[in-house]
């Protein structure tokens, strides 16, 4: 389930890496990969609309990596 | 869960806020069937609160506050999430004699070092004794009390597992001190606006009957924060003087999902509504994405507008987007106010929709401060169109000064001084910064720009942002408006400000976040920044290409051209392609609004 996940996000992750450089776990999302407030909405929309769960917004401020966004998507889908 | 609660009371008579304080104004609205209602970020009903059990609740945590080492008149800061337990923590404050202090959410991702630290300087500005979070952020908030007085950081919950006081409460009295709000001012220069219950009192009642003329069967629905005087006393304060039932989604779902809104609007008959316009602006974007619903917004009756400069455009998209849904662009009202002032000191007057004045360019204007009216045979690139605001509410009084203080008479640009029942007694235990809005003969200096038609106001921008180069006024919304129309760039990523050179003139810097990685592409982005400054203000500038986030916003929302200002001149904030700092330039002012 979670290596599901993942990989799902990884793939999503690639439309927000429009340079196609070489990202993953550590790959930092607001420093790396320059996604503003904006885009960093979308980003959340679209993975709780694919995995169908809410993401608090309250811990958007402690994600700093992909591997951070992966944990908390997982940590939250457990949950549900 | 249940349904929402209802529109309208069965028997309690409606009253328009006639109420010494908010603890009265909650013990009246609690005898009847309204409330507030919670929605999700995909508008499922999460919680339904009846003013009723938000009593009895705020009562009960105010029983348990009141058992703390805590005094009359402390302050208590609460991190204002759009959650029944804000509202419940927020009013027990009231009951027992406790001075809440709303603070302000964070969303940027890995943006939680800086959070910890703006909260921490709104606490011990404040000298807050205790802090209140929901469970997501009480971590955090724990972190930002290090250091400062606060020796109780805890969930409502927890609050409620204390033991309760066996003592009457002392609530916060008509003379009191109703609530701080940390809206204005910089991290480190946080200005408090300290509201007391006269000038809450006066404000919602002028808002209920004046500005909007509520009644039975208004309900109003808001996405704003609650940190923010829009927010927290135009859809929250005054609905409960007023016994309005309101419906919240919170601000970070709107983000997501900005048509959630509308929807609510639709499905329960909501007639109140108020935003920035950029709130109408993200609507109407996202349902020309083709992800319009059916909606009925028929009902709406009150489309209020504030809280930035209003932008007649975006709002006449929104009305065409909507049109089909019955949206009614004569519902649009806009509407001037600040923190300083409570809330509202103007309401354009209801039905009539946004009406543009359109003024000349050029001299008369820039150089003069004269708004002559623009003939019809006049260039759309030599006119400006300004929003009219409406008139002050009765018991209000607006007048336009010049430098020296002077009223100025209709149709001349000037400082906006507000006189009413509703000003701030002050920036809390900030004197200098008191006196400098705060003149001594009961007007405010808003620190905004504008001037009067027919007795209405028209606000053209803020007096410390104002660009003048060449001894002429240039706006610098204009030229970010501008600037912003690029393909490359985005809404909030433009700041144009004015330096000083070695011999006092002014130049204009425009800085814009850039997200192009090739250098030709950047060279390109700066070519055409420079080239749309110069269609739009007539100026030469410089172009300063920054990484995305470089600007700093308040907690209001608002860019800080003050603080990008001073990060340009400090070296901080740098062009992407040279990376070196500016050169240090004359006596750099620090953040102006620290003074």
């Amino acid at each position: 389930m979670v290596e599901n996940i993942e990989a799902e996000i990884m793939a999503l992750m690639q439309r927000y890496n429009p340079e196609g450089k070489p990202i993953g776990r550590t790959t930092e999302i607001g420093a790396d990969l320059n996604i503003d407030s904006v885009a960093a909405m979308d980003l959340i929309m679209e993975i709780e609309d694919k995995f169908d769960i809410d993401i608090p917004m309250n811990q958007v401020g402690e994600l700093r990596t992909i591997g951070d966004l992966i944990d908390l998507a997982a940590g939250v889908l457990q949950k549900t | 869960m249940n349904e929402v609660t209802p529109t309208a009371n069965v028997r309690l008579p409606f009253r328009a806020g006639d109420f010494a304080t908010l603890a009265e104004g909650l013990d009246y609205a609690a005898k009847g069937e309204t409330g507030v209602n919670f929605f999700s970020s995909r508008g499922s009903l999460e919680t339904r609160l009846p003013y009723r059990e938000l009593r009895s609740k705020a009562l009960d945590l105010a029983s348990r506050l009141a058992s703390t080492s805590l005094e009359h008149g402390d302050r208590i800061g609460i991190i204002a999430e759009t959650s029944p337990d804000f509202l419940a923590v927020f009013f027990a404050c009231q009951y027992a004699g406790f001075v809440p202090v709303p603070l302000p959410l964070s969303i940027n991702f890995g943006g939680k070092d800086a959070y910890v630290e703006r909260l921490r300087g709104m606490l011990a500005a404040a000298g807050a004794r205790a802090a209140i979070a929901g469970p997501d952020l009480v971590g955090i908030l724990r972190e930002a009390v290090i250091g400062t007085d606060v020796d109780l950081a805890a969930t409502a919950d927890e609050l409620m597992a204390r033991p309760a006081s066996a003592a009457p409460l002392t609530p916060l009295g008509a003379d009191d001190v109703c609530y701080i709000q940390y809206s204005s001012g910089s991290t480190s220069f946080p200005r408090g606006v300290l509201v007391t219950q006269a000038a809450l009192a006066a404000n919602a009642r002028a808002i209920a009957v004046d500005g909007l003329a509520l009644g039975s069967g208004d309900r109003c629905t808001s996405w704003l924060p609650l940190y923010h005087d829009m927010g927290l006393v135009g859809c929250c304060l005054t609905p409960v003087m007023t016994q309005i039932s309101v419906d919240y989604l919170s601000t970070t779902a709107f983000a997501r999902r900005p048509l959630v809104w509308l929807e609510l609007i639709s499905r329960f008959g909501g007639t109140i509504s108020f935003g920035p316009t950029f709130g109408f602006e993200l609507c109407a974007r996202r349902a020309a994405n083709g992800s319009a619903r059916e909606l009925d917004l028929s009902s709406w009756r009150v489309a209020g507008i504030g809280g930035e400069m209003i932008r007649p455009q975006a709002l006449a998209a929104f009305a065409d987007t909507f049109a089909a849904s019955g949206f009614d662009a004569r519902a649009f009202v806009p509407s001037y106010g600040m923190a300083e002032a409570t809330l509202a000191v103007t309401f354009n007057p209801l039905g009539r929709g946004v009406r543009v004045d359109r003024v000349a360019r050029g001299d008369t204007f820039e150089r003069r401060h004269l708004a002559l009216p623009a003939g019809e045979t006049l260039p759309p690139a030599a006119s400006r169109s300004f929003v009219v605001c409406g008139a002050p509410m009765p018991g209000y009084g607006i007048e336009i000064r010049n430098e020296a203080g002077r009223a100025l008479p209709e149709r001349h640009v000037g400082r906006i001084c507000i006189k009413g029942p509703s000003l701030m007694q002050g920036y809390f235990q900030n004197a200098p910064a008191t006196r400098a809005v705060l003149k001594g003969d009961g007007w405010l200096d808003s620190g905004d720009m504008g001037y009067m038609i027919g007795g209405e106001l028209v606000v053209t921008g803020r007096t410390k942002d104002l660009i003048i180069v060449g001894g002429r006024n240039i706006w610098p919304q204009d030229i970010e408006w501008a600037v912003e129309k690029l393909d490359a760039v985005r809404a909030g990523d433009v700041a144009a400000f004015s330096v000083g050179d070695d011999q006092d003139r002014e130049r204009l810097v425009v800085v814009v976040e850039c997200r192009l990685q090739k250098p030709a592409e950047q060279a390109t982005l700066r070519q055409l920044v420079a080239a749309v400054v110069n269609r739009t203000a007539g100026v030469e500038c410089e172009v300063v290409l920054a990484a995305p986030r470089s600007l700093t916003f308040t907690t209001s929302g608002k860019l800080s051209r003050a603080a990008a200002r001073d990060h340009f001149q400090r070296g901080i904030l740098r062009d992407l392609e040279t990376g070196t700092a500016a050169p240090a330039l004359l006596e750099t002012p620090l953040l102006a609004e620290a003074s």
